[in-house]
């Protein structure tokens, strides 16, 4: 599955790509987040807990941080499986100046496996970019 | 597949399944998307109240210039009930097109419309009506209407202790059509888009227009430039396409294995303009 999107965040480019590599942040900004462990340079240990409706799974896994350009370019490495599934993805995210504030341009593919890609495939995209909008906006707020 | 071990309360009162819900029980009323979801280990609550029982809750009555459905009617309920068949035909035509005849008789208004799958079909006509949900908890009672109530997809404005008691409709005054278009997936029934369309004709000219669609993108919506152009308008088929030929404008279509985010895009243009043909053709 392609995922790709852009969002505004009123930050200029060098804060908004700080504050996506900051653990403290991004455990606020991660949907279902119950905690992010550094692991080592760019590396992280991730859980969720996601919620939907009457969805619910918890996940684990693996967050990397690589090809670190700053403040205008990283790369986000996911992996993380749960009782409902498995996630892999892969994405490039961009940040530019922007009226005031940063657009951040992602562009990224993801495979979803398991018991929610077998019985779940319509529920896949929407969810996806939900968790996605969430993220933005906790990200944003968190700016604030 | 057999789904995990959970307690099942079925409570005679609406105060005694608020107060399991304030407990942190899960509400079931038809259980066409959660026993599923259950079944297929997908959610697993701990403990589950059954809302099926609170027959005070299945009702579809005129009060107060509205029509009020009670959240545990079926959509057989709505779409056999000749009050609302008269007076809200777009509901009983949308209640008419879910899933297959043995999710219509289980599933529920309430149930489906707390569910908020994006691809569901009350939404789109929820939101045509402009209809109002009555929301209630242990000590609060509040109304919200449709727009605000549809989130995101599987996410509505109602709080884990709340349950949804009634659906407030309008009752159509006459020169008004309306109708509910979809194509459904054909496994499932659901939308892969659904439109609403309700009209109103005041002396030759569209005098209100509401179009609403669902399954195109996590949310269903009010389609607000199509309505604007057509407002004003006699409805001619060239007025009728270039309205409809908006709806899907500026949208973030989903995409699936069964309908690419550009098909449904197409989808949402060509159900509109055969719901706003036939709302039209429903005027006279």
């Amino acid at each position: 599955m392609k995922v790709s999107g852009s969002y505004t965040l009123p930050l200029p480019p060098e804060r908004a790509y700080q504050m996506m590599q900051d653990p403290e942040v991004l455990t606020r900004a991660i949907p279902g987040c119950q905690g992010l462990e550094k692991m080592g340079e760019g590396e992280y240990h991730l859980k969720m807990k996601m919620v939907l409706a009457s969805l619910s799974g918890a996940f684990e896994g693996s967050v990397r941080i690589t090809d670190q350009n700053p403040p205008s370019s990283f790369r986000l490495v996911v992996a993380g499986s749960g009782r409902i599934g498995f996630v892999e993805g892969d994405g490039l995210l961009k940040l530019s100046a922007a009226d005031g504030g940063t657009e951040v341009s992602y562009e990224g593919d993801a495979q979803v496996g398991g018991t929610i890609a077998a019985v779940g495939q319509r529920l896949i995209d929407g969810t996806a970019k939900m968790m996605i909008k969430k993220f933005f906006e906790k990200l944003a707020e968190a700016a604030g | 597949m057999i789904a995990q071990k959970f307690e099942y309360t079925a409570p005679r009162t609406l105060d005694e399944a608020l107060h399991l819900l304030a407990a942190g029980a899960k509400p079931l009323a038809g259980g066409m998307s959660l026993i599923p979801m259950m079944k297929l280990r997908l959610a697993a609550p701990e403990h589950l109240v059954d809302l099926g029982k609170l027959k005070d809750l299945n009702y579809v009555h005129e009060a107060d210039g509205a029509l009020r459905i009670g959240a545990t009617a079926t959509h057989t309920d709505l779409e056999s009930s000749p009050i609302l068949r008269a007076k809200c035909p777009l509901l009983a035509e949308t209640a008419a097109a879910i899933g297959d005849v043995q999710v219509r008789n289980m599933g529920t208004i309430g149930g489906s419309v707390a569910h908020a799958d994006p691809a569901a079909d009350y939404p789109a006509a929820l939101q045509a009506l402009e209809a109002k949900l009555v929301l209630k908890g242990s000590k609060s009672e509040r109304i919200v209407t449709a727009a605000d109530f549809f989130v995101d997809a599987f996410t509505t404005s109602l709080q884990p202790s709340e349950i949804i008691c009634e659906v407030i409709v309008p009752m159509e005054t006459a020169g008004t059509g309306t109708s509910y278009q979809k194509m459904p997936q054909p496994a499932s029934g659901f939308a892969i888009v659904g439109v609403a369309a309700r009209v109103r004709r005041s002396a030759g000219k569209i005098a209100l227009v509401r179009i609403a669609v669902t399954g195109l993108s996590n949310r269903a919506y009010r389609a607000a430039a199509a309505e604007q152009t057509l407002e004003g308008k006699v409805g001619s088929a060239a007025e009728t396409q270039n309205a409809a030929a908006l709806v899907s404008q500026g949208v973030d279509a989903n995409s699936d294995l069964h309908a690419s985010a550009e098909f449904r895009r197409h989808l949402a243009v060509v159900h509109a303009a055969r719901a706003l043909t036939v709302a039209l053709a429903r005027t006279a």
